[in-house]
């Protein structure tokens, strides 16, 4: 993991795509075996049966997954301030989701050296979770 | 059931925009961090073992979350915005203050729903101390399945 500094970052800058492939053994383990949710995480005729078309990917999943990407993206010095995100379709498990980012802002605030970034999922292309990101950076300043 | 010709988000529903709940304690579980770590394949050496950090991802597991004492006014939920907002990392084992509220209930006409219910609540997290540790907020789109084909919570 390296690290990134608010002054080597630019507007547009692209964040490298990376696969997800989510599973729902994921969706269980990620909330814990013993802990109840939603029974279309780990059941792909519950998912049908909602309209889903098979298993669903946990929301909270991908937010983690987004959280991740940038963090990983930051580096260790950096740290993510917020992740804001709008579910505009359901995935289902087993298929490849793709995370993509772009830096859309960067700004100075009280002291703080902040980039916001829009980050997505693409299942087969399209979006099927848009993200605003924002993150701190250090400054070689 | 038809859609209604009048708003179904009542006073008592409006009353309870602002109204902050009663504090809810919820610990930062090292089981939880090492799982979801484990789970997204997370080497962030910052939240290994032995560090006492904990991913900020963990807040997804924290109890007295932003869906405690939502108001329904329509059966079906669905999930569609959400966000987290952190001001420190999370330390393994501290135990946080949760006080939930409501910011904001309006209804929608139109729609793949036809007619629903947009309710938006957040969480605060706080230390022992009083400081503002993590906020989390979803906004879930409240519909009758009724009047709308199936669709599910994310």
């Amino acid at each position: 993991m390296s690290q990134r500094y608010y002054e080597d970052v630019n507007v547009d800058d692209e964040l490298e795509p990376l696969e997800r492939v989510p599973t729902t053994d994921m969706a269980i383990d990620f909330f814990g075996r013993d802990n109840p949710t939603n029974p279309a995480f780990a059941d792909a005729e519950a998912g049908k049966r909602l309209g889903v078309g098979g298993a669903l990917v946990p929301g909270l999943l991908k937010l983690a997954w987004i959280t991740q990407y940038v963090s990983d993206w930051a580096g260790t010095e950096g740290m993510v301030r917020s992740v804001r995100a709008a579910y505009r379709r359901p995935d289902v498990a087993d298929r490849p989701l793709v995370l993509a980012g772009r830096v859309v802002e960067k700004r100075v605030e009280d002291g703080a050296h902040l980039v916001e970034l829009e980050v997505v999922t693409l299942a087969e292309g399209q979006p099927s979770t848009r993200a605003n990101v924002q993150v701190q950076l250090p400054s070689r300043g | 059931m038809a859609i209604p010709e009048h708003s179904l988000i009542t006073d008592e529903h409006r009353a309870a925009i602002g109204r902050k709940s009663d504090p809810v304690t919820v610990t930062i579980r090292e089981e939880d961090a090492r799982r979801m770590r484990d789970v997204l394949g997370d080497a962030d050496p910052r939240y290994a073992d032995g560090t006492g950090i904990a991913p900020p991802y963990v807040i997804a597991m924290l109890g007295g979350g932003p869906r405690r004492g939502m108001p329904q006014v329509l059966p079906g939920g669905l999930l569609t915005q959400q966000e987290w907002r952190f001001t420190r990392p999370f330390r393994i084992g501290e135990q946080l203050q949760a006080i939930s509220q409501v910011y904001d209930i309006r209804d929608r006409l139109g729609g793949r729903y036809g007619y629903s219910v947009l309710v938006t609540q957040g969480t605060d997290y706080y230390d022992a101390e009083g400081n503002h540790v993590a906020a989390a907020m979803i906004t879930i789109t409240q519909f009758d399945p009724k009047m709308a084909s199936g669709r599910s919570d994310e």
